[in-house]
């Protein structure tokens, strides 16, 4: 649960209560790791070998699902066809409609991939969500909203996709108080709170986890704590499901999000 | 010989209406969602930001909170005039005002 530069202090397991060290809490150590090899000044870590890891699985998954599809879907075909016919039927289809149908593989691609990095951290060994590093979430918010603004552009057209981003039927004066407010929401906050939401849960979530797996192995002995230990172990099972939900949730909403940022650059909404 | 069918086919209950309503109005929802939850913050953040400066130039550090709050009650009267109608198309009454973009 904790990272490689936590690991000595908890791993030694001579840390428990009563044992004379204070509780080890999980911290920001927890989501710094030492490289596994350097290349340079280029620092390979397991972040990095896990989010390779998870885009290798989404990749050769579907590849193998799709490489030879026939019209009567053996297992591997069905259960992908079951995966991409859920994200069109519960993201694509109701913010898109059929006309969406072409910006299926990316949406498809970004739940899958975010999901199984979020899900890492309820792997055993690997235990690290992927996305709990800022440094990941940021290139795909911008990713979105470069894709996002280049449809408007496209679609919309410059002058068309500015003016449609301000409100109709509003007298004039409510435009001048409301323009700072439109300009930073649309260009800074919605790719900001897109992005920083998925990094904040699963960042929270992955630090909850380790604090009750760290309790747990603290408080563990032949005392009092060890009424404590059960109860945190209890919660860690508690934490656990909670995680698993948030894993497909934010999966989900991210993707979601970018589905419905994408509608409105494909035509104005009023 | 076996019929071949597709995916719908063999699950005649799916995507349909009754399922495709929902998930649009989850993904309106969701949409709304978010945007009011980004308009509260670039309201504070755009007119904190403006009594910030306007309170550098002027030595005067108080207008700083005072754009945020000010900014603040645009951003939530802007939300109740934009999204309120849609509250009233939900219960089936109230006039028609501003836009639900």
């Amino acid at each position: 649960m904790t990272g490689d530069v936590a690991a000595p202090a908890v791993g030694a397991g001579g840390c428990h209560l009563f044992s004379g060290c204070g509780f080890p809490a999980p911290g920001l150590q927890n989501f710094n790791f030492k490289p596994l090899f350097t290349v340079g000044s280029f620092n390979f870590t397991k972040p990095e070998l896990v989010a390779i890891l998870c885009a290798v699985i989404v990749i050769g998954f579907f590849w193998l699902a799709f490489a030879k599809p026939k019209v009567i879907p053996g297992r591997l075909q069905n259960l992908g066809e079951l995966g991409v016919v859920a994200v069109r039927d519960q993201i694509l289809r109701p913010s898109l409609g059929s006309k969406g149908d072409k910006y299926l593989g990316l949406l498809v691609s970004l739940f899958f991939f975010i999901f199984l990095c979020n899900l890492m951290e309820l792997i055993p060994v690997i235990q690290f969500p992927v996305m709990s590093r800022i440094s990941f979430v940021v290139p795909m918010a911008a990713t979105v909203y470069v894709l996002y603004l280049y449809l408007g552009f496209k679609n919309q057209g410059a002058w068309g996709y500015v003016s449609n981003m301000w409100p109709r039927g509003v007298p004039w004066p409510v435009y001048i108080i409301l323009i700072p407010v439109e300009l930073l929401r649309f260009f800074v906050i919605q790719p900001f709170t897109l992005g920083i939401r998925l990094f904040a849960n699963m960042f929270a979530g992955h630090l909850l986890l380790s604090i009750f797996m760290v309790a747990t192995w603290y408080l563990l002995g032949l005392s009092i704590g060890l009424l404590f230990a059960a109860g945190s172990a209890v919660m860690v099972l508690f934490v656990f499901l909670l995680e698993l939900l948030i894993d497909v949730l934010q999966a989900f909403i991210f993707t979601t999000l970018t589905a419905v940022y994408i509608a409105s650059s494909l035509e104005a909404q009023h | 010989m076996a019929t071949v069918r597709t995916r719908e086919q063999r699950r005649p209950g799916r995507g349909d209406g009754a399922d495709d309503s929902e998930a649009a109005n989850r993904a309106l929802g969701l949409g709304i969602g978010w945007t009011v939850f980004s308009y509260l913050i670039s309201g504070m953040a755009a007119y904190g930001g403006i009594g910030w400066l306007v309170g550098r130039a002027v030595h005067v550090s108080l207008l700083f909170p005072i754009g945020m709050v000010v900014g603040l009650a645009i951003s939530v009267g802007w939300i109740i005039y934009r999204y309120g109608k849609l509250g009233d198309a939900v219960y089936g009454h109230g006039d028609k005002r501003g836009d639900d973009r």
